[in-house]
């Protein structure tokens, strides 16, 4: 099991790293924008701990470079020159295209799916039916939570959602200790 | 890869002897691997818009490449089967087949093979669906003609002549077919014309290859013909052996078919005939059992009924091949990768390390849907009971949709408690620098690291600070006991600690002087921002709040203290951090013990 010890010091390591990218661009930042930079750059930092190994990091970096978002050059700029990027980033290049296909594919399939729940809809009376379909609007709406959820399939959402909770808990144990620490330097 | 499935033939061939079906499922496994690398070793090395025609051609092409030019003369100018065409490009690529050729361990293998490989090709090439036995005798004369007068090889001929006697009628594609096991049959087949005993040749094998096999039986069968008295006469033994030898056939096939999933209509038709044709006399009991199994073809599932079913039907098509058209119906449904070990099935399936074998329990459906599905609700309910001991709280609940339910919250809480902390950060540093504080954190974090848990238990504290005085602790523990109360008894509970600390020992770690300091500060928030005031203290507020996670008790006074000195702030920072209160009201629900347990 990886030591999560490991963990917050890499996470912690490349956070601090991608701020001091970020941080000669503006000189007065407002506190939003540099809540934004803090918040992104420990994303990514947290999602490139991970190396590419699981589908949330993946799906994070493509959101954070892709095309159409506002961030883009930021996240860019956090993840540093193509050169130093490690194998995770380049794998959101070909991830987002399989994702799009996957997306695709799955608008589609939930589309049908409810449908046929409407149709259904009268004949839900049996508990099983109930229960299934409870348990998946509770994995959409988890779908949604987790980066790049929409693209997994019921074993490995929660695989994801495992590995995800583990970066969480890491990422927000150092950022509460950063804080707290930074609080204090400030005050001295 | 070719090398191994020849061997795979010739253990085949030699089982047949035996007759030993059982035999069969070991093989199958073999055959299946061979299969597989003679599929990908087609597609490589036959480049061919047929796809089934890749994958048994391959194999096919590369035998007949090692031959010579002799016997695809015949086929070229016959008509010509997508087999035909793969191996005049196969005889391009004669290098491949050179060395696979070449590469035969068994030299008797290799020289029966060369003749029934030339035998297969002249009669594929020859042969299309329909009737046979005119057009092939010709060819056949032809080849034998060719054909080395072997001992071994007759007496193979003979064996796969009477395999194949029902399929022939079934050939319908051409293709190109590596095994020389498929062509044996097609030869015997062939030979003995439709017959409902070659059902168990099941020439399932993809169009391509059945046509190309029934050549090849064709010739096997005219051989066998002129070899010995009658096919029928020896259709028992011969049986056996096809069952055996068909049994490598269809793995072989199967695996073929792996490549070529275009191929899947083919092997309908072909299946669906084989399937008329099978004759339960000639099948095991296995036969029935891999029906129900449903195994896909697609999925090329190693299922050891399905080789017996295919021996027994002489069915070179994948999988499906006994189960007809419930198994085509089937395997399109069954999951990938897993084949179900039926109760009934002999247990002599190998464990290969692709498949996952499920078996099916007592008084449980048998159909590979359910078998599937059953293995997948076991994995997904194997990783809730992770996230049950990850997820605060989750160890009284059962069932999915209360633990899912505990596990968004979870997520969404951690979401907000991150957006929180860099808000916070943003705060704290205007200008973000952070290499002091990165220094000190790392210190912060190692000082602590042996907890490893989050900075605001009281457990954690205690742990983290062992060289502290021991009237800390008592600080941490001092508020819990009055969380209830109001911040005048946590001020009084702080500044006794502060005093003590103060004048007691002298704390040489940093931290413990950061901690006094942070004390400080709470204790001055808490008396100096009673009131609403309309600048927002924010390097104030967030100690209070600090403290909050420190003291580790989210209890609903401290937090509605917070929110009261929040509350007549309209910036937005404020409102933020009013919003952040309150999700954390909600972490207050959750257990602090689960925190500090961190995987």
């Amino acid at each position: 099991m990886r030591s999560p010890f490991s963990l917050k010091q890499e996470f912690l390591k490349k956070w601090i790293l991608g701020l001091q990218r970020c941080r000669s661009s503006k000189k007065n930042m407002s506190i939003f924008e540099r809540k934004k930079v803090i918040k992104l750059s420990a994303d990514v930092a947290m999602a490139s701990a991970r190396k590419g190994t699981t589908c949330w990091s993946r799906a994070l970096i493509a959101d954070a470079v892709k095309e159409g978002n506002a961030d883009k050059h930021l996240a860019e700029k956090i993840l540093g020159p193509a050169s130093e990027r490690q194998p995770t980033e380049k794998v959101p290049v070909g991830a987002m295209a399989y994702n799009k296909r996957i997306r695709s594919k799955k608008i589609l399939k939930r589309s049908s799916v409810i449908r046929r729940t409407i149709k259904c809809a009268p004949q839900a009376a049996r508990p099983s039916s109930i229960v299934k379909t409870l348990v998946g609007k509770r994995r959409q709406i988890l779908r949604s939570l987790i980066p790049g959820g929409e693209f997994m399939n019921g074993v490995s959402l929660i695989e994801e959602t495992l590995d995800y909770i583990i970066s969480l808990r890491a990422q927000v144990d150092v950022m509460r200790s950063l804080a707290s620490a930074s609080k204090l330097v400030n005050l001295n | 890869m070719d090398i191994g499935e020849k061997d795979k033939y010739e253990l085949g061939k030699r089982d047949e002897h035996n007759n030993i079906n059982y035999q069969a499922p070991v093989l199958s496994s073999d055959w299946q691997f061979g299969g597989a690398n003679l599929t990908s070793a087609g597609m490589s090395l036959v480049p061919t818009t047929n796809p089934l025609a890749i994958g048994s051609s391959c194999a096919s092409a590369s035998l007949v490449d090692s031959f010579g030019s002799s016997l695809w003369e015949h086929p070229s100018n016959s008509q010509n089967m997508g087999f035909c065409d793969f191996s005049v490009q196969n005889g391009a690529n004669s290098s491949n087949a050179m060395e696979i050729g070449k590469g035969l361990p068994n030299s008797l293998r290799s020289s029966i093979d060369r003749p029934f490989d030339m035998g297969w090709n002249a009669a594929s090439a020859m042969l299309k669906g329909g009737i046979f036995l005119p057009n092939t005798t010709g060819i056949l004369a032809q080849s034998l003609s060719q054909l080395p007068a072997d001992s071994a090889f007759i007496e193979r001929a003979a064996r796969f002549s009477s395999f194949n006697g029902g399929n022939f009628s079934d050939m319908v594609n051409p293709f190109g077919v590596p095994e020389p096991m498929g062509l044996y049959a097609r030869g015997v087949g062939l030979m003995q014309g439709p017959d409902d005993i070659f059902a168990v040749n099941g020439m399932k094998s993809v169009s391509v290859m059945e046509s190309q096999k029934s050549k090849l039986d064709a010739t096997e069968a005219t051989r066998d013909a002129g070899l010995r008295v009658e096919n029928r006469a020896k259709a028992s033994p011969l049986e056996n052996e096809r069952k055996s030898e068909s049994l490598m056939q269809p793995n072989e096939e199967a695996k073929q078919g792996t490549g070529g999933s275009g191929n899947e209509s083919d092997e309908a038709e072909i299946s669906s005939r084989d399937g008329g044709q099978d004759e339960p006399s000639a099948l095991d009991g296995t036969g029935g059992e891999p029906s129900a199994k449903g195994l896909s073809s697609k999925k090329r599932k190693k299922i050891i009924q399905d080789a017996e079913t295919d021996r027994a039907k002489g069915g070179q098509t994948s999988t499906k091949t006994a189960k007809d058209s419930p198994e085509n119906q089937q395997k399109q449904s069954t999951m990938i990768n897993k084949t179900t070990g039926k109760q009934g099935s002999p247990a002599s399936h190998p464990p290969k390390e692709e498949y996952i074998h499920v078996r099916a329990r007592r008084g449980q459906a048998t159909n590979s849907h359910s078998l599937a599905e059953r293995v997948r609700r076991e994995k997904i309910s194997e990783r809730m009971k992770f996230l049950q001991d990850l997820v605060p709280g989750c160890s009284k609940v059962t069932g999915k949709a209360v633990m899912l339910d505990e596990i968004i919250n979870y997520v969404q809480s951690l979401q907000r408690q991150v957006e929180f902390l860099s808000m916070k950060l943003a705060t704290v540093n205007p200008r973000l620098d952070f290499s002091i504080e990165a220094l000190l954190a790392k210190d912060i974090i190692q000082s602590r690291a042996g907890p490893s848990s989050t900075l605001g238990f009281s457990p954690d504290l205690s742990m983290g600070y062992p060289p502290l005085h021991l009237s800390q602790p008592g600080l941490v523990q001092a508020p819990l006991p009055v969380i209830g109360n109001s911040s005048d008894v946590i001020h009084k509970a702080l500044s006794s600690q502060l005093t003590s600390m103060t004048g007691g020992l002298k704390e040489p770690n940093q931290h413990s002087n950061a901690w006094e300091d942070e004390l400080h500060n709470v204790v001055q928030m808490n008396y100096g921002t009673s009131a609403p005031s309309d600048s927002l203290n924010v390097n104030g507020i967030t100690p209070l709040l600090l403290m909050s996670y420190l003291v580790g008790q989210m209890s609903s006074d401290l937090i509605e203290i917070d929110l009261m000195l929040l509350q007549g702030h309209d910036h937005p920072v404020a409102k933020g951090m009013r919003t952040t209160l309150l999700k954390v009201k909600y972490k207050h629900l959750l257990s602090p013990s689960s925190f500090c347990a961190l995987m």
